[in-house]
């Protein structure tokens, strides 16, 4: 097992490697930046002081040297909109993001999974047909649309949620401020509402619909026959010998589900206004804050690589037939 | 989609619960976009500056009207080659770190703005400093401040009104993430908290006697989707908001909730003539570096019809780059006549061929930076169509495309743009053009008579002859025509009901001209 972890520590070196040097391809292969950062009437000689303050002046490969030397000191650069460390800028956005991702992962898997179940339980039924017609339909809705609907008839017609906007709860968590998390935990749950449900829609109906075809199969395997055979209840049957098995290719799914949702948020993020990394990076990229692009680019690689390594090992706790190493 | 939007919209707004009750000593206002700093030094944006003309004071401030009134200084006095311009302070200003606010204060906010070694890009030393070439402030006694520039310049005082005043005790001993991030003010109100991306919270300053704060608070929401920012103005829960789509107009003024209000910004929207010599080697962009038929295409675009339909605009068509009301009101605005364009290029000697071309033109323009650019872009290509010039429009990806052509003048050979302009002085909305070699020249135009002018402008401190002189100057830009003349930015404002305040026409946002009833 620790060898195994060991080993893909090692890979995610080499994939966050390509990333930054990929990404800093792309980003560089939009010209200079340096126009967006002088005034509309800087002179030659002041968009070339201007580049040269920025570190543009230098040819390309340097700067990706200079770049790769520092972040390997754990120095990410500097964002050139804001001034500041650029590792700073992106995690003081995260817990934004985190919070609301994680809330909309579970909506997406806590919901599916008894409407997959329920769904498998009762194939062919009316129960089963709306079901899976909700899924269809919510796959098919875009999620900017779904979250200007909910605004306007949630928000505004009816009142029960806030419009947009954000309580946290992660950051003060982090910080150990308890008491604030605390006192903030109603609203940041009613913050969360709107725009958790317009992220996790997609995924909850895409969920729902696996869940049910994984439980289809496992509940025709000989053994869930043998269990009902020994007279086990329908219960221990679905939940303790079907859905254990039906889990395999969920978790796998689970596993990528988190970076889709993470690429999700940023639409919903400017939708309701939530001050997270998606809003952040696509500002960036608007802006061509090279630098901050980059540091959101890196953080993001690192948890994907963990996230990949965790479901691994959940796999390969839930199936046995799997070994790591 | 907009009109399903703006449909079911309507019918939320009707069934939507009154708007809530709101605290009438706390004003809440919502900007599409965050700030990226809130340095004195180094904001650049006009959402930043909203924040901190609130937060800081300047030596003199610009009114919505263009005047230019006394603030933190009392008066000046400029010397005879008009390079030194001593500012008298008013007494008992007062940093809100609990000092005192002297000429000292003022003379090091000048300076550190310009130290190389601090960096800055932002709109002082990016901009105002190279306009009026910046050299140095000297504090002269505790009320007297100097501040030397490179020659007289009538654009002095506005550009100096722009320099935000902060205090040396507290900035001398910030590192620069704090002095981004946990501003120090001398304005009317103080910084509360920052929350990225989310809000920024001002408190009233109660030390501060010159112009007293009239909020207790002040929240500036960043919701930078704009369906989302109506929503939250119909719920009651923000005062102002700005760049409201103006599709939504008609749904917010039904409402009881707010209103929208449009206002003609003073960003100067226009198609450039790019004269640059590498265009000259086609028909067409031999045809554009003729004065004569620039002039005849003038006719062809009917910029007010383009206004209505496509921006849900009244406006006047722009006789030259000068924002009202310093611009020279004996012009008049081409008008709309495709028959005295073709009768123009005709005598041109741009005679249609047999398939009714006279010659052929690329207009480039952005997509998304400017009000409807896209769109704009596309109608003024077909009435030049229409006329025989055809006209084929590519629309760019703003900041990696768009922008690096514009600034290597290589945008053309017409190009759709938006440039700055103000209401305090005709030379400031000139001086795009303030030397053939300037870079704002985006068309590389280069008139004898309009550039020889700027000398005469340069030599007299009178200012009705200086207007006498930007007049002329107007008059022989319209004749020249390197720009398609078209208009001034439209934005829309929405305004709650309880909210009392004319937009004005810079975008800027001064608290003490809103109140709430």
């Amino acid at each position: 097992m620790w060898t195994f972890i060991a080993r893909r520590l090692l890979q995610s070196l080499v994939v966050v490697f390509g990333v930054t040097l990929i990404s800093f391809v792309a980003l560089h292969m939009g010209g200079d930046p340096t126009y967006l950062y002088v005034s509309e009437r800087a002179s030659q000689e002041e968009i070339q002081e201007t580049r040269a303050k920025l570190g543009f002046d230098k040819p390309l490969h340097i700067q990706y040297a200079t770049y790769i030397e520092r972040l390997a000191q754990g120095d990410f650069g500097t964002s050139l909109t804001y001034r500041t460390p650029a590792i700073d800028v992106v995690l003081e956005r995260f817990p934004a993001t985190i919070e609301l991702t994680l809330f909309a992962m579970s909506i997406a898997i806590f919901a599916a999974i008894p409407i997959g179940v329920i769904s498998a339980l009762y194939r062919g039924t009316a129960i089963d047909g709306t079901a899976m017609t909700m899924a269809m339909i919510g796959q098919s809705l875009p999620s900017f649309w779904l979250g200007i609907m909910l605004i306007l008839y949630v928000g505004l017609g009816l009142r029960w949620l806030p419009i947009s906007g954000h309580s946290p709860l992660l950051d003060p968590l982090i910080r150990g401020e308890f008491a604030t998390a605390f006192a903030n935990f109603p609203s940041a749950v009613e913050h969360l509402i709107l725009p958790g449900v317009t992220i996790a829609f997609f995924s909850l109906a895409r969920n729902a619909r696996l869940v049910r075809s994984s439980m289809l199969e496992v509940l025709n395997q000989d053994y869930v026959r043998t269990a009902r055979a020994k007279g086990l209840s329908e219960y221990t049957v679905v939940v303790a010998h079907a859905l254990r098995n039906a889990w395999l290719p969920v978790v796998t799914m689970f596993g990528l589900e988190f970076g889709f949702l993470l690429s999700g948020v940023v639409v919903v993020e400017t939708i309701f206004a939530w001050p997270g990394v998606g809003r952040l990076v696509f500002n960036a990229i608007n802006q061509r804050d090279i630098p901050l692009v980059q540091a959101a680019v890196v953080v993001f690689a690192l948890l994907f690589v963990l996230l990949n390594l965790v479901t691994d090992i959940l796999y390969a706790k839930l199936d046995p037939r799997i070994r790591l190493g | 989609m907009k009109t399903t939007k703006l449909t079911l919209l309507a019918g939320v707004v009707i069934a939507a619960a009154p708007a809530l009750a709101a605290d009438p000593t706390v004003l809440t206002l919502s900007q599409g976009v965050d700030a990226s700093t809130l340095d004195p030094a180094q904001v650049s944006s006009r959402n930043e500056s909203n924040m901190l003309d609130n937060l800081f004071g300047t030596l003199y401030k610009i009114g919505g009207d263009g005047q230019i009134t006394p603030y933190f200084a009392k008066s000046y006095k400029v010397s005879d080659d008009g390079t030194k311009w001593v500012f008298t302070l008013n007494e008992g200003l007062k940093c809100q770190d609990g000092e005192a606010l002297t000429a000292e204060d003022v003379a090091y906010s000048f300076n550190r703005a310009a130290d190389p070694a601090l960096k800055f890009t932002g709109n002082t030393p990016g901009f105002v400093y190279s306009s009026i070439q910046f050299k140095k402030a000297t504090a002269l006694s505790d009320l007297d401040v100097e501040i030397e520039i490179g020659r007289y310049n009538p654009i002095a005082l506005g550009m100096i009104s722009e320099v935000y005043v902060h205090c040396k005790d507290s900035y001398a001993k910030m590192s620069p993430n704090d002095a981004a991030r946990k501003p120090v003010g001398s304005g009317p109100y103080k910084f509360v908290e920052w929350i990225k991306d989310d809000r920024i919270t001002f408190e009233k300053n109660p030390d501060f006697k010159l112009a007293p704060a009239k909020f207790a608070k002040v929240i500036w929401r960043v919701i930078p989707e704009g369906s989302t920012r109506v929503a939250e103005l119909l719920a009651g829960n923000v005062d102002i908001i700005t760049n409201v789509s103006p599709d939504q107009k008609e749904t917010v003024d039904r409402s009881d909730a707010a209103k929208v209000v449009p206002i003609a910004g003073t960003r100067r929207i226009y198609v450039g003539f790019n004269q640059k010599e590498k265009f000259r080697n086609t028909k067409g962009g031999q045809a554009i570096a003729k004065p004569e038929v620039r002039r005849a295409l003038q006719y062809a675009v009917d910029v007010p019809t383009i206004c209505a339909t496509l921006l849900s605009f009244e406006c006047e068509r722009a006789t030259s780059p000068v924002n009202p009301p310093n611009n020279n009101t004996a012009l008049k605005p081409f008008p709309y006549d495709p028959k005295m364009a073709e009768k123009l290029l005709d005598e041109a000697g741009y005679l249609k061929d047999a398939s009714g071309t006279r010659f052929e033109l690329t207009l480039q323009s952005p997509n998304g930076r400017y009000f409807g650019d896209a769109n704009v872009a596309l109608a003024i290509g077909q009435y030049f169509s229409d006329i025989g010039v055809k006209t084929n429009v590519t629309p760019h990806e703003w900041a990696a495309v768009y922008v690096p052509l514009i600034r290597a003048h290589d945008a053309g050979p017409l190009f759709f743009l938006g440039t700055g302009g103000d209401t305090w002085n005709a030379a400031y909305d000139l001086a795009d053009f303030s030397a053939p070699t300037a870079g704002t020249n985006y068309t590389e135009w280069n008139d004898p008579v309009f550039f020889g002018m700027w000398n005469e402008l340069y030599a007299t401190r009178d200012p009705a002859k200086q207007k006498e002189i930007t007049d002329k100057m107007s008059a022989r830009f319209a004749e020249q025509s390197p720009w398609l003349m078209l208009y001034f930015q439209p934005n829309f404002y929405g305004i709650s009901k309880r909210t009392k305040w004319e937009p004005r026409r810079d975008e800027r946002i001064d608290l003490a001209d809103v109140s709430l009833n």
